[in-house]
């Protein structure tokens, strides 16, 4: 027991305070994403099942490898990825769908928001695990051609859902159409809003994560 | 084989500027400017290559003709409304080219620009995501355009839905072939063969020559 609070002491001293409260927050909020997700398998919702995944390996994988869970992923990253996943299962956001008009367009905002940082995490952690590398405006172009096509590729997974499974996802044509402008606006704004992020955020906090500037680093070898 | 193609390519044009001709004399304008404009796109590839010395492979010229001909023929004949998957078929083809010229791109930009090194597996998934996207940017300009004009590009769900299968249909079969012709050429080869460095030089030559004309006066 003591050993354990040794060990424990000693991850957790040298920490600022504000260090450990982005940290907390992040590690809440991917408890959010993983208990979702699971909840999403006991449905067998297969489409969120893949997206719940996805969504956790970019999350976890940094963590793992570094063996430091202080380099979880920024808390505002964690808390869009897992926004959707929230609001496709809770009963809450089925009554307020009902209720009001703009409430799936602002669900199709928040999933947007989180494919494109899916995306914007892919381009940091293919250069981290493979010999990928991008400069910053291929980053973004990515970016927003992920959100892009990932949601094409989404829509196409609902509409066999229905036809296959007889889940009850897209009324009509509009309604797709809708999901697709969205994501459009929301993947391009995201793209300007990574595009910045890396340049606004203070040097400090930068270097808590550590990983995420990786197309910044001027010299690496190609190949 | 080569010649073949060639002569092919031409006969479609030919084919299209009979469509814009006959629009004209019958005043059928619906698809006039479809087909000019289309033709006007199938010569851009013959003068990429007169004067930037670009050369992409024939079948890929051969390719953009024919997607661009099916289209055209497919308005002006009624083929879209009569001829069941007509649509998808224009739709698979147009996919398959987005992603070849895709792969022509992102093959020069990971040659050329220092930075950016893109290894086979990732080409493949790009080009697919690239492709899928622009469906999606597609299948939303007739969406606006339908609402915007009350024309009926799109006619209900299952159709886009399929439409969209098929261009990730297009997608994948490219990112693949793309990535497993890679295997057997080296980007290198490939992109040498396009003759991009004559390019390259070409058109900085023509920006220095602006610059220095700019700075004459």
């Amino acid at each position: 027991m003591s050993e354990k609070n040794r060990a424990a002491s000693s991850l957790f001293s040298g920490r600022r305070r504000d260090q450990l409260l982005e940290a907390q927050l992040s590690w809440i909020a991917s408890l959010v994403l993983f208990f979702s997700t699971v909840y999403a398998v006991l449905k067998v919702d297969v489409l969120w099942i893949v997206f719940g995944i996805a969504a956790i390996s970019v999350y976890v994988l940094p963590i793992v490898t570094i063996r430091d869970p202080f380099r979880a992923l920024p808390w505002e990253m964690t808390i869009l990825l897992s926004a959707p996943l929230l609001l496709h299962i809770s009963a809450g956001a089925r009554a307020l769908s009902d209720r009001f008009a703009w409430w799936d367009d602002l669900t199709s905002i928040a999933f947007a928001f989180s494919l494109a940082t899916i995306g914007f995490l892919l381009t940091v952690e293919l250069q981290m695990y493979t010999s990928v590398r991008m400069n910053r405006p291929f980053a973004i172009f990515f970016v927003v051609m992920f959100t892009l096509g990932a949601s094409g590729f989404w829509e196409v997974g609902e509409y066999v859902d229905d036809k296959v499974f007889g889940a009850n996802f897209l009324n009509s044509n509009y309604d797709a159409m809708t999901i697709l402008l969205w994501s459009l606006v929301g993947g391009v704004l995201m793209g300007l809003v990574y595009d910045l992020y890396l340049r606004v955020m203070p040097k400090k906090r930068l270097s808590n994560f550590g990983f995420i500037h990786l197309y910044e680093v001027p010299k690496w070898r190609k190949g | 084989m080569e010649e073949r193609l060639k002569l092919a390519s031409r006969a479609m044009q030919a084919g299209m500027l009979g469509i814009a001709v006959a629009g004209l004399l019958t005043a059928n304008f619906t698809w006039m400017p479809a087909a000019v404009l289309s033709l006007f796109v199938s010569i851009v590839p013959s003068v990429v290559r007169r004067d930037l010395e670009l050369v992409l492979p024939i079948e890929l010229n051969f390719w953009i003709v024919l997607a661009l001909f099916l289209h055209v023929i497919g308005g002006f004949s009624g083929f879209y409304d009569n001829v069941p998957g007509w649509d998808h078929l224009t739709h698979a083809m147009s996919a398959s080219l987005v992603a070849a010229l895709g792969f022509v791109v992102v093959l020069s930009v990971d040659k050329y620009v220092e930075s950016i090194s893109l290894p086979r597996p990732f080409l493949a998934f790009f080009i697919i995501m690239f492709t899928m996207a622009f469906g999606v940017i597609w299948e939303l300009m007739e969406f606006s355009n339908d609402q915007l004009t009350g024309s009926r590009l799109q006619y209900d769900l299952d159709d886009t839905m399929v439409d969209m299968m098929f261009d990730a249909f297009g997608g994948i079969i490219v990112g693949i072939a793309g990535a497993h012709y890679l295997i057997h050429t080296t980007p290198e080869h490939f992109v040498a063969s396009l003759k991009v460095e004559k390019t390259k030089e070409k058109i900085s030559g023509l920006l220095e020559k602006r610059a220095r004309s700019k700075g004459g006066k």
